[in-house]
């Protein structure tokens, strides 16, 4: 074994996180894993070793998904942050109101939504897509799904970023979304079933406390948890669709054309511009990833998206092409911790690309505008300067 | 070969079946079905691809 090659990059710095994809890409060819020292910090980089540390939880604790060690402090006792055998109980809790299993009544209903927001932007004519579309339907979803009303809708946006920002290290992007972050968790903690609205998700989160289905206690959490991780993502999927469409409109004709494309392009969209920039694990002993050694305790970063543009991996990485298909990216994880809302997250990317396919024949977009964020990577601003309706 | 279902982790996002609508299908209620579980050589790609498929890693053969 040969230890680790080394990287002076700040992984958290404002042009690593704008633009991450040549750094990656140097990373990658450095190694599997990279020790970067200014964050103290492991990185992985290539598809093959991700997917296998994010199966392998056994030597990858879950415990310091975070970067600082307040917001892993804040997020124990979560699916998010524990390993089995206790991580199997939380899981199974959150995703009996998430599984597709669960979602399938849904269907219709989200799809409708899709349909009356792209039709009435397509009758605008044009428009700024980041707030009109790629905010405002998941945030109509998610508000409708757990049942918000009031004051809390409108605080969802700025809530759900605010708890994917501290994810990171404690940097002062971190730092400034803390007490934002801690508004959400007060309200989770204090909220009510009376508080959500009538026959939603949210009310049956706490009918199961009720019947003793899931622990005393843990329905604010669920929805903690929902609101936390259901909605920067998404918003950065839906606004990459758009603007990925946008500038490939060759790509976008391949969708109408053949409209059973729809799940494929949702993936190469994922594969091509991934949501989540650095994910944590801790290693619980001394490992080899492919040769290389980690030391027990190390801070490992898993990079989706260097993976997802592993040349060992994808052919072309760096092409946009929805016919590739790549149902196997690295966007929602792998394994016991893959994301637990992905089927929701289909429900919702699925719909809007089918809308966008079938209404619009071309999106003339302008420059999309970016600002520097620590996990989520998404787009700010994205002019959409003319529709040609179909 | 056999495939192996633990069926506690799965959450029925049924991408498996995408991959090996051979050998396994979901249900009306949503829960995978194994059509087959013993598979020949001749399928082995499609199980492994159905393996390979599943987000969560609740198949594998054995």
């Amino acid at each position: 074994m040969t230890i680790p090659p080394a990287s002076g990059i700040d992984l958290f710095a404002d042009e690593v996180v704008l633009d991450p994809y040549p750094v990656y890409a140097g990373l990658r060819e450095q190694g599997s894993v990279v020790h970067l020292p200014k964050n103290d910090v492991y990185v992985l980089t290539r598809y093959d070793a991700i997917r296998g540390v994010l199966a392998d939880w056994e030597s990858f604790s879950s415990t310091s998904i975070g970067f600082n060690p307040t917001v892993n402090e804040a997020l124990t006792g979560t699916s998010l942050a524990s390993d089995p055998p206790t991580h199997t109980q939380l899981r199974a809790t959150l995703t009996e109101n998430l599984s597709p299993r669960a979602l399938r009544g849904l269907k219709g209903q989200i799809e409708a939504k899709a349909d009356a927001a792209v039709a009435e932007l397509v009758e605008k004519g044009s428009f700024e897509a980041i707030d009109a579309l790629a905010r405002a339907f998941p945030l109509e979803v998610v508000a409708d799904l757990i049942g918000f009303t009031g004051h809390v809708r409108d605080n969802m946006l700025r809530w759900g970023q605010a708890a994917m920002q501290v994810i990171g290290p404690m940097n002062q992007r971190t730092a400034e979304s803390f007490p934002i972050a801690g508004e959400l968790y007060g309200w989770c903690s204090q909220v009510r079933s009376a508080d959500l609205a009538e026959g939603s998700v949210g009310r049956g989160i706490f009918d199961a406390e009720a019947r003793g289905a899931i622990p005393p206690n843990t329905a604010g959490h669920i929805i903690h948890q929902y609101l936390g991780a259901g909605v920067d993502t998404t918003v950065s999927a839906l606004g990459n669709i758009v603007a990925l469409f946008g500038t490939h409109p060759d790509q976008l004709e391949l969708v109408r054309e053949d409209p059973s494309l729809v799940p494929a392009a949702f993936n190469e969209v994922l594969r091509f511009w991934t949501p989540v920039h650095a994910w944590g694990r801790r290693a619980t002993k001394n490992v080899d990833i492919d040769g290389i050694a980690v030391p027990a305790g190390a801070q490992i970063a898993i990079l989706f998206g260097a993976g997802n543009r592993d040349p060992r991996h994808y052919q072309d990485p760096d092409a946009f092409l929805v016919k590739r298909n790549p149902i196997d990216h690295l966007s929602f994880g792998y394994g016991p911790h893959g994301c637990a809302g992905q089927g929701l997250a289909r429900l919702e990317a699925h719909a809007v690309i089918e809308a966008l396919s079938r209404r619009v024949k071309r999106l003339v977009v302008g420059p999309a505008v970016r600002v520097p964020s620590n996990i989520t990577r998404s787009i700010e601003e994205l002019p959409v300067l003319e529709v040609i309706p179909a | 070969m056999k495939i192996v279902l633990d069926r506690p982790r799965c959450e029925g996002h049924g991408l498996c079946e995408e991959a090996a609508p051979q050998l396994m299908h979901l249900d009306d209620e949503g829960e995978l079905v194994l059509d087959r579980e013993e598979v020949g050589e001749a399928d082995a790609a499609l199980a492994h691809a159905a393996v390979r498929m599943c987000p969560v890693a609740a198949l594998r053969v054995a």
